[in-house]
C-alpha cells in the first residue's frame, strides 16, 4: 500500500503561485493537485495514498492557520507545510506548535520546500504504516471472544496462569486453552509481541 | 515647510468648498474644457479691429480705446500670463497708432488726456488680469497638490497589501525559474515543460511590473490632462492594486464591465484616484461589519445619452438616508479615522470631467456609489 505514488496538495489563492508550485512539484516527479480554496480541497476525493499539504497562510475567508486547526476535527491527518507572503514569528510558532512540518516565507528556496515536502510525505507514510498496523491488530482483536479478551488483558499485565484462573474462576487448563487461542488469533509470535500489540491498541484508543 | 500651493487649503475649503464651479470653468490647462479653442481668440481680434477702426475714424477726444480693456479681459480666457501682457502691450500700441492716424479734433488737449486715461485703463486691466490668472493657477495647483497627497495617502494605507501583491508574482517567478532548471536537468531534459515554466515566469514578471507601474502612475504628480481613456482599463488597473486588500478582508469581488463603453476624455490619474477612492471606501465600510458575507460589486455600462456609468456597491455599514447629500462634503465623515476628503475629492474629479456622482443606500445593507461621465470624442 505504501508503495503507491504519493500526492502533494497545494492550497493557495494566488493562481500564479499555484501554477508555479504545480510545475515545480511535477518537475521532481511527484503527483500534485492544486486548489484555490480550502473548500475545493475538502470537496476533492482524496486518493488513499501518502501525501502532504502545502498551505498558504493567507487565504480568502478561513486563514491557513485556522484550517490547520480544523483539519484535526475533520479527521485529516496530512502533514502541513506553510508558505506565506508575510510571515511573522508568532505565526510560525503557532503553526509549528500545531504540528506543521515547515513554515516558509515567499520567495523561498525551492530545495527547502521540496525537502519539507519529502519530509511531510515520509511522516505521512510512517503514520499510515502505524495506522495500518494498528488497524490490523485491532481487526484481530475484534475476533476475540469476551473471555479471550479478559485472558489477554491479564496475560499482557504479566499475571501467571494460576492467578488468572483464580481471578476468572476458571481451571488453569481452560486458561491455557484461551491463551493459545489468543496467541493464534492475534497472530502473535511471542508474549512480547502480544504485549506490543496490546500497547498499540490502547495508544490508538487514547489518541483517537 | 508648507508648499506654496497649500496656502489656499484651510480657508476656502471650510465653507462650501467643492461646488465644482472653479474647475468646470477652466479646469486643466487654461483652455476651455469643451468647445472650440479658436473661437475666443478670433472674437478678441475682431473686437480689437472694430475698436481700432472706431478709434481711428472718430475724433481724438472720443475715448474709444478704453474698450480695449474688453480685449484684455477676454484674453485671460485663453492666454497665460505672458500672453495677457502681450495683448495689453498690443492694445497700447494700437491706441498710439490710431492717435497718429486720427485727425486732431476741436479740442486736442481733451483728446490727449482721454488717450492717457485709456492707456492707464488698459495697463491697469492688464495688471489685474494677470493677478486673476495667477490666483487661478495657485488655486488649481493647490487642488492638484491636495489630490496628489490624498492619492499618496490612500496608497500608503495599501502599502502592506500592495507589497504582498507584488511579492506573489515574484515568488512565482522564482519557483518557475527553479522548476525550469529542474526540467532541463532531467534525463532526458523535458523541453516542453521547461518552455511552459518560462512562459509562466514571463507572465508573472509582467504581472509584477504592471502592479508597480500602477503604483507609479498614482504617485505621479502631473499627468496628461486631456486624453481619451477607457474607464474599464482604469477599473481593472485599480483592481490589481486592491486585490490583496480584498483577499485579506475576505471580500468577494464581482464585476460586470460592459465591453462597448465609449471612451472618456480626461485625466487618467484623476479618474484612477476616483475609482480607488470609491473602492477603498467600500472596503472600509465592509470591514466595519462583522456578520454576513462581504461583496464588492463593480459594474460599468453605457448610458442612454452615450456616457459611461460606473457603479460601486458594497455590503458595508451603508448610509443613513438623511445624509446622502452630505457624504460628498469635505470633512464629512462617519469613520473614526479619516479626514472626510475621499468623496469630496471624488466629486470634484467627476464634476471637473463634466459628470455627476451620487450615493444611495442598499437593501438589506451597504451603499451604492455611482458616477456618470460624458463620452469623449467619437472613437
Amino acid at each position: 500500500m505504501s508503495d503507491r505514488p504519493p500526492i502533494v496538495f497545494v492550497i493557495d489563492d494566488n493562481p500564479s503561485v499555484r501554477q508555479a508550485l504545480d510545475g515545480l512539484i511535477r518537475s521532481v516527479h511527484l503527483n500534485v493537485q492544486t486548489f484555490g480554496t480550502t473548500d475545493e480541497f475538502l470537496q476533492f476525493k482524496r486518493p488513499d495514498v501518502p501525501g502532504c499539504i502545502v498551505l498558504d497562510v493567507r487565504l480568502p475567508g478561513l486563514s491557513g492557520l485556522d484550517f490547520q486547526r480544523d483539519m484535526v476535527n475533520l479527521g485529516i491527518e496530512l502533514p502541513v507545510i506553510f508558505i506565506t507572503g508575510h510571515g511573522d514569528v508568532p505565526m510560525s510558532v503557532r503553526a509549528i506548535k500545531a504540528g506543521a512540518i515547515e513554515f516558509l516565507t515567499k520567495p523561498f528556496r525551492d530545495q527547502d520546500l521540496l525537502d519539507a515536502i519529502y519530509a511531510g510525505i515520509e511522516r505521512d507514510r510512517a503514520r499510515r504504516h502505524t495506522a495500518a498496523a494498528v488497524g490490523m491488530v485491532r481487526g484481530h482483536y475484534e475476533l476475540l471472544t469476551a473471555r479471550e479478551r479478559q485472558v489477554m488483558q491479564r496475560v499482557v499485565a504479566g499475571r501467571p496462569n494460576k492467578q488468572i484462573a483464580a481471578e476468572l474462576k476458571l481451571s488453569q487448563v481452560t486458561v491455557k486453552v484461551h491463551r493459545r487461542h489468543v496467541m493464534r488469533k492475534m497472530k502473535a509470535k511471542s508474549l512480547a509481541d502480544l504485549v506490543r500489540m496490546a500497547d498499540r491498541i490502547s495508544n490508538a484508543t487514547q489518541t483517537a | 515647510m508648507t508648499p506654496p500651493g497649500l496656502r489656499a487649503i484651510g480657508k476656502p475649503w471650510t465653507g462650501k468648498p467643492w461646488t465644482g464651479k472653479p474647475w468646470t470653468g477652466k479646469p486643466w490647462t487654461g483652455k476651455p474644457w469643451t468647445g472650440k479653442s479658436w473661437l475666443l481668440p478670433t472674437v478678441a481680434v475682431a473686437i480689437a479691429i472694430a475698436i481700432f477702426i472706431a478709434d481711428t475714424v472718430t475724433e481724438l477726444e472720443v475715448a474709444a480705446p478704453v474698450f480695449y480693456t474688453a480685449v484684455v479681459l477676454l484674453s485671460v480666457r485663453f492666454c497665460k500670463r505672458r500672453g495677457v501682457v502681450m495683448v495689453g502691450i498690443g492694445c497700447i500700441v494700437l491706441t498710439l497708432v490710431s492717435d497718429f492716424l486720427t485727425p486732431p479734433g476741436s479740442s486736442p488737449e481733451t483728446g490727449f488726456i482721454n488717450t492717457i486715461i485709456s492707456l492707464l485703463a488698459i495697463a491697469t486691466t492688464t495688471y489685474l488680469s494677470i493677478k486673476i490668472e495667477e490666483e487661478r493657477t495657485a488655486a488649481y495647483e493647490a487642488r492638484a497638490q491636495l489630490a496628489h497627497i490624498a492619492r499618496v495617502t490612500a496608497l500608503g494605507e495599501l502599502t502592506a497589501s500592495i507589497a504582498h501583491e507584488v511579492n506573489q508574482p515574484l515568488a512565482a517567478v522564482v519557483i518557475n525559474g527553479n522548476a525550469c532548471v529542474r526540467w532541463l536537468e532531467d534525463q532526458p531534459p523535458n523541453l516542453d515543460e521547461a518552455r511552459l515554466a518560462v512562459g509562466r515566469l514571463v507572465k508573472d514578471a509582467n504581472r509584477a511590473s504592471e502592479i508597480i507601474a500602477q503604483v507609479r502612475t498614482l504617485t505621479r504628480k502631473t499627468s496628461a490632462h486631456n486624453e481619451l481613456v477607457n474607464v474599464n482599463d482604469i477599473v481593472r488597473g485599480i483592481l490589481t492594486l486592491v486585490d490583496g486588500e480584498l483577499t485579506q478582508h475576505a471580500i468577494a469581488l464581482r464585476t460586470e464591465l460592459a465591453e462597448d463603453l465609449p471612451q472618456v476624455r480626461g485625466d487618467s490619474v484623476q479618474l484612477q484616484q476616483l475609482v480607488l477612492n470609491l473602492i477603498l471606501n467600500a472596503i472600509e465600510a465592509m470591514t466595519q461589519v462583522e456578520e454576513g458575507s462581504r461583496e464588492l460589486f463593480i459594474d460599468s455600462a453605457r448610458t442612454a445619452d452615450n456616457g459611461v456609468r460606473v457603479l460601486v456597491r458594497d455590503t458595508g455599514t451603508g448610509l443613513a438616508s438623511d445624509n446622502l447629500d452630505r457624504v460628498f462634503d469635505a470633512f464629512y465623515t462617519t469613520k473614526s479615522e479619516g479626514m472626510g476628503m475621499g468623496l469630496a475629492i471624488s466629486r470634484s474629479i467627476v464634476e471637473a470631467h463634466g459628470g455627476r456622482i451620487s450615493a444611495a443606500p442598499n437593501a438589506p445593507r451597504g451603499a451604492t456609489l455611482q458616477f456618470v461621465l460624458p463620452a469623449g470624442d467619437a472613437p
